[in-house]
This record gives C-alpha cells, structure tokens and sequence, in this order.
C-alpha cells in the first residue's frame, strides 16, 4: 500500500469518525488543537487502524502523533514490516 | 439489549439491583465469586418474571480472571458489548486502626478499590467506542464521612469516589457518565448485628433503607434520563448524613 492509499483511507474513517470536513485534513494540521481530537479519541484511530491495516498500536507510540502526517507516516511505515 | 454487569450480584443491595436492571430492560450480567448458589437464585428469580440475565463469575482482585470472564463473553456476544457496570462487589474487615494488621488494609484496599481499576479498564475501551456507557459505583457514608473501626474501608470507598470522579471528566465526551452512590443503614446482612431500634433514632427518615431503594437510584443512573448526571456521589442514607 502507497502512502497516497494510507491517506485516502485514513481521511476515509476520520471524517466520517469524527465529522471533520476534507479540507481541515491537511497534512500539517495538528491533531488536538486543528482537528480537535484528543487523547481519548486515539482509542477510536487505534482500533480502526489495527482493524482496517492490522497494526497493533500502543498507547506510548499513539502519543508521539501530534499531526496528521505523523498518523500517515506512522501507519505508512507499520504496514510495509 | 444493552448488557449491564453487577458485580457481588448476589449479596443483599447486588441482588436487588440486578432485579431492578433486568425491570427495566438490560440483559443482566450477575456476577458472583465464591457464592454459585445465590447467583443463581438471583437468577431464576429474573428468568421466572420474563427478565435477561446470566452469570459470570470471577475475582474482582485478580485483573486476568476478569478480562478472560470478560472476552469470553465477548466471544459469544461479538456483536454486543456491556455498556453498564456497577461496581457493587466489596468487604469490609473492620477494626480500630491501632489494632489493624496489613493484610486486614491490603485486602480491603484490594477488593474495594484495586477492582475498581481491575474492571472498568476491560470495559471502558467498548464502552469508549460504542459512545455510550454508565459506570455506578457503590460506596458508602463511610467513603465520605469517615467511620471509626473503618479506616481501611473509607479510604477505599473514597479512592473509588476520587477515581469516578476524575474519569467522569476523561469520559464524558463519549457519553459515558461515572457516578457513585452512597448508601447509609440499608438492611441487609451487612448490618443485621447491628441495632435497628437504637440507630433509627440517628436517622431523620427513621428507620434503615430497603435494598430495592438503593436499586431504584443505581437504575436511574444507567438510564438516558441521567446523562447530564456525571462525577456525582449521591447519598441515599435517610438524610443521615448531607
């Protein structure tokens, strides 16, 4: 899976997950303060990602996204191991 | 259906909730430890009046039997979760603090406290998904008040006080409330050595409270009426103690 494919599936989930429109999902936007999830709300990311990608997600590693591009990136580099 | 589990679901307040919750339309989830027997009269009791209920057994302070009791149930309800729990279960080992041996703090830390943690960290990740939850525990005058020969147990019902407060405000974006009520003399064999006549005296509303009282109230909580209720301790002790 491509990077542009990560992405289109990823924007997929979070808009309809947490009701954000497609051009908030910038890469560079921030999650907390740009797209207003929280901590709390990772629970939600990390099931759908080990779900839909089959990576298992910790809670130290979920803490180290603080933009989207970190979620792509992260999710980009677990899948192809 | 929505799946509520009771835990202690077969002592004198778990019971009644456990009737109440199956009343009102939840699949109850009666949890036992030692006692099969008046589990399963709990039971028969809701089956008979055309109420959902099962059993489920574990100990409360040992975190892996919970979470395997727990994904079992899973297994077999994949496409449900439990979305209520109601942490009932606890002991009380009491004796004045000069002469309280560490296992008799330990213990009751463990069981009332430590099992507060044990079980809503295998429900809350559902509950979290799924958008919706109630967590009700019950804990006591003695968590708020303080009770002499009780140091032990008011420390642990008021960490469990401390505990559903700080996550009512992790949580309430999801709509999932954290409460806790706090019964005073209910009657029940947890105070059937102790003098009704004398201490009604104490009680504005003069007399114990009956099991069924505390049931109506934990059931309120569970219910979508009470979702702007979250992080509250609600006594219910005949105005004994406000």
């Amino acid at each position: 899976m491509g990077i542009e494919e990560v992405k289109e599936k990823v924007n997929e989930f979070l808009i309809e997950e947490f009701e954000l429109e497609e051009s908030q999902l910038v890469p560079t936007a921030i999650m907390k303060d740009d797209l207003d999830i929280e901590s709390l709300d990772f629970v939600d990311i990390a099931v759908i990602v080990e779900k839909d990608f089959k990576i298992k997600v910790t809670s130290e590693e979920i803490q180290k996204i603080i933009k989207l591009e970190d979620l792509y990136n992260y999710i980009f580099e677990h899948y192809q191991n | 259906m929505k799946n509520a589990l009771v835990t202690g679901g077969s002592g004198g307040i778990g019971s009644a909730i456990c009737k109440k919750l199956a009343d009102s339309g939840f699949n109850v989830l009666i949890h036992y430890n030692s006692n099969k027997e008046a589990a399963s009269r709990v039971l028969s009791e809701i089956s008979t009046t055309g109420g959902n209920a099962g059993l489920m057994q574990f100990d409360i302070t040992k975190g892996e039997e919970i979470s395997n009791a727990i994904e079992m149930w899973k297994q077999d309800n994949p496409d449900n979760y439990i979305s209520v729990v109601v942490n009932n279960a606890g002991i009380s080992k009491d004796v004045l603090m000069v002469w309280m041996e560490e296992n008799d703090w330990n213990s009751v830390i463990e069981t009332n406290l430590k099992s507060f943690y044990n079980i809503t960290t295998c429900l809350l990740k559902d509950m979290i998904l799924n958008k919706w939850g109630r967590i009700v525990s019950v804990v006591s005058l003695s968590g708020i008040k303080g009770l002499p020969g009780q140091t032990n147990y008011s420390a642990a019902k008021a960490g469990v006080i401390g505990a559903s407060k700080a996550l009512a405000q992790e949580v309430g974006k999801k709509n999932i409330t954290v409460n806790a009520v706090a019964p005073g003399y209910i009657r029940t064999d947890m105070v059937s050595g102790l003098d009704e006549k004398q201490l009604k005296k104490l009680i504005p509303v003069n007399r114990f409270g009956k099991p069924e009282e505390v049931a109506d109230l934990v059931s309120f909580l569970t219910s979508d009426e009470a979702a702007y209720i979250t992080g509250e301790v609600i006594n219910i002790n005949g105005g004994l103690y406000t």
